[in-house]
């Protein structure tokens, strides 16, 4: 893997080369040279099997990070390419070309993380979010626990209490009182 | 038509003896994979009842309730998480912030019943029949959402340190107290451990959001000598913090000196308006150490209007004349005495009750007392020769050099104690240049002093002798000079299950030459000045005065606090005697009981 690090490298600026096992490694590219590395990946260096597509949302470096997890049959090798882009108007060459089923996974990035991929076949239609009118949910300012106060009814009975006021009540029920 | 599609369907039948590749539910089961997602167990005796994943669920899936068989101490909360399924997405996250490690996830995933409140249960109980399995989810041992590691706290070097009076704790950065900050899970379970049950997580809060106003207001609604207790408190708050399970506890007191020292006294009066109105009634207080400053402090801010008789020079009791300037500058004692008087108490110095004036006149002038007089004759070393004009006392050690007279320590001594008091004095010593050795009759581990203290003592070259009990004073080579004799001691264990008694081997007798003796091994409380007529009235009970829990004597109008009336003698518990006693009063004379 150090091996084709080095060849990528040369290639197409490759960084960040991190080694998790003997057969998973990452490694990360420029926005602008990814398509081409992911091609070249798939086509000469056998690369050929798209495990998945994904993203994590570095909201404090105003980031999303693309994970594009390719498998080598040939050699069993895993290697997970990074692609750091913008958050704001997100948006990202697709891959369907090389992959068609990479269009299901673009859909979804459009979905959860407001990541467009123009041309992607379907990627404005609904992937699981059938009439949703929040903020992409997976977008780390979307507020989950207020979705869910306002949207969730709770269920009837539900009691709860908190440390310090159980503690207070058990160990200092008087204190400070009359102020 | 082909052969091969005449024979197919006959072909197909041999299907209908093989092993088929469906499950058959429900007579065969397919365990989940074993770090699966599924539903929740947790090991009762380990959690301590945080609710730190109460707080974290996104879905609201977990409340904390009370358990029966589970009992609330200082470090558990005694309430254990109960989780709706209903509304569980097995995200997980209350399985990565558990501050103790004790939530999990199991890899059962089957459960069908009729009962739709079924699905809300206490996972751990061991009523749930997945509760003892051991695969499932646990959180990488490498992975943490929590930082464990406190900020380091920049400190003079024991060789700076050794040479000066010099405050050694530095002090945060503006970075630092806020990542300090970011550490605290806002359970608030230290609230009940502090004495004045100061309301930690949101002052904590307060420094996360960078709010000193809001945390200095916040500081003063329970405590009122905050820049002090920022310094010395003993801060047991961090002994029961639950970020402490996995990691280090909070800096608490760390991050309280942290918003006192952002805040110049100029603008406390703006910030805290601590405005009152008369109420036309008069407390007088003996003591002006931290319980009777911080009951004047209550009682001022109710409309009480309070006067103070104290016998030394200035305020401040033991942090003035016990603590060294090292520990705590007086400048930030003063800030906070400075302020409490502020808002209109008088104040009489080097005024003891008993000898300018007689308590018997307070009692008939004033509606009510509080009295904090703390421990101030120490307690001789009980040994022959203890009179012996080099044997010093620590608390006089401490005091001369507050008041910047030489102790005329010499340049090799011995302290004999164990506690803060002999530590203080032991630094001091080597502050003054001397060599300097403790004799302690128990082992470092059950030495009373503060673990920082004896960890910067040994850091500053204090040499440490212990199971030593001292045996003889005697006449040294000179009369500047003076032995002492002592004795190996060997620890024995207690029959009746207590701590182990030190007992003194009496062939293992040695004798040492000291230019001084510093005898630091307690001190009692004096009494004098509540005359006779008082003395027998007020009910005391090994030598601490009793009180009910608004501090009350069993003189109604004398309310007490401080060393001379709780066990644990601390500046932070006299502070919340003075505080309770100040409401006590109110009570006592709003309505007469």
């Amino acid at each position: 893997m150090k091996q084709l690090f080095d060849r990528l490298q040369a290639l197409f600026g490759v960084t960040d080369f991190e080694r998790k096992r003997d057969d998973l490694a990452f490694l990360k590219v420029p926005k602008d040279h990814a398509e081409m590395l992911i091609r070249h990946l798939r086509d000469h260096e056998g690369f050929s099997h798209l495990v998945f597509f994904s993203a994590v949302d570095y909201i404090e470096d105003d980031i999303f990070r693309l994970i594009y997890m390719l498998h080598n049959y040939g050699t069993r090798d895993t290697l997970g390419v990074h692609v750091d882009i913008a958050r704001e108007n997100a948006g990202m060459t697709s891959i369907h070309t090389l992959w068609a089923q990479a269009a299901l996974y673009q859909r979804e990035l459009k979905e959860m993380f407001g990541i467009d991929f123009p041309g992607s076949p379907g990627v404005d239609e609904d992937f699981m979010l059938e009439g949703w009118d929040e903020i992409p949910p997976m977008r780390r300012e979307f507020d989950t626990r207020a979705y869910a106060e306002k949207t969730f009814f709770p269920r009837e009975g539900r009691e709860k209490s908190d440390p310090r006021t159980h503690m207070r009540k058990q160990f200092y029920p008087n204190w400070g009182e009359g102020e | 038509m082909p052969l091969k599609d005449v024979i197919a369907p006959f072909y197909v039948w041999k299907r209908a003896f093989e092993k088929p590749y469906t499950t058959a539910k429900p007579i065969e089961e397919r365990p989940g994979a074993a770090s699966y997602r599924g539903f929740h167990t947790n090991d009762m005796a380990l959690c301590v009842g945080c609710g730190t994943c109460e707080t974290i669920c996104q879905n609201e899936a977990i409340d904390m309730v009370p358990v029966p068989g589970i009992e609330t101490t200082a470090k558990d909360s005694g309430l254990r998480p109960m989780v709706d399924n209903g509304r569980c997405c097995w995200c997980a996250l209350c399985v990565d912030i558990c501050t103790t490690g004790s939530l999990r996830l199991t890899n059962e995933y089957i459960w069908v019943s009729t009962d739709s409140d079924g699905f809300r249960f206490i996972p751990g109980t061991g009523d749930n029949p997945w509760d003892d399995k051991a695969l499932g989810y646990r959180r990488d041992p490498g992975y943490r959402l929590m930082d464990y590691e406190r900020q380091d706290m920049a400190m003079l070097t024991p060789e700076e340190s050794a040479r000066s009076f010099l405050e050694v704790v530095k002090g945060y950065s503006a970075e630092q107290a806020r990542k300090e900050a970011e550490r605290c899970v806002d359970c608030g379970i230290c609230i009940a451990t502090c004495p004045a049950h100061m309301d930690i997580p949101e002052y904590i809060k307060a420094v996360r959001d960078g709010d000193f106003e809001t945390g200095l207001r916040l500081l003063y609604r329970t405590n009122p000598m905050p820049a002090t207790c920022g310094r010395i408190c003993t801060h047991r708050c961090e002994e029961v913090c639950s970020v402490g399970h996995m990691g280090d506890p909070v800096a608490i007191r760390w991050l309280k000196r942290y918003i006192c020292d952002q805040v110049p006294e100029s603008d406390y009066a703006d910030i805290l308006r601590d405005q009152s109105t008369s109420n036309g009634r008069k407390v007088a207080i003996i003591g002006a150490g931290p319980g009777g400053l911080s009951a004047a402090y209550y009682l001022t801010r109710l409309g009480y209007a309070v006067t103070l008789y104290e016998s030394q020079e200035k305020g401040g009791g033991m942090l003035r004349y016990g603590v060294p300037s090292y520990r705590l500058p007086y400048d930030q004692l003063d800030k906070d005495i400075d302020y409490i008087l502020s808002l209109g108490a008088t104040i009489h110095y080097n005024t003891r009750v008993g000898r300018e004036l007689r308590f018997p006149e307070l009692m008939a002038d004033f509606d009510a007392i509080f009295f904090s007089v703390g421990l101030s004759d120490p307690y001789g070393l009980g040994v022959e020769g203890e009179d012996h004009p080099r044997v010093l006392s620590g608390l006089k050690v401490l005091e001369d050099v507050t008041h910047d007279r030489d102790p005329d320590v010499g340049r090799r001594v011995a302290v004999i104690g164990g506690g803060n008091v002999a530590m203080d004095a032991a630094r001091v010593s080597r502050r003054l240049g001397a060599e300097v050795t403790v004799l302690y009759r128990r082992r470092i581990e059950d030495m009373p002093a503060d673990p920082e203290e004896i960890h910067e003592a040994q850091a500053e070259q204090v040499k440490f002798v212990t199971q030593a009990i001292p045996v003889r004073v005697e006449e040294g080579p000179s009369p500047r000079q003076v032995n002492i004799r002592w004795g190996e001691a060997e620890m024995v264990a207690d029959e009746k299950g207590g701590r182990p008694r030190p007992v003194l081997m009496e062939d293992r007798i040695h004798t040492e030459t000291y230019d001084s003796i510093i005898s630091a091994i307690g001190q009692g409380g004096d009494y004098e000045f509540l005359s006779d007529e008082y003395a027998d009235r007020v009910e005391m009970k090994r030598g601490k005065v009793i009180a009910n829990e608004y501090r009350q004597t069993t003189i109604p109008k004398l309310f007490v606090g401080g060393d001379i009336a709780n066990n644990t003698a601390d500046a932070i518990s006299a502070i919340a005697d003075g505080h309770q006693a100040a409401v006590g009063i109110d009570h006592f004379l709003s309505s007469g009981s």
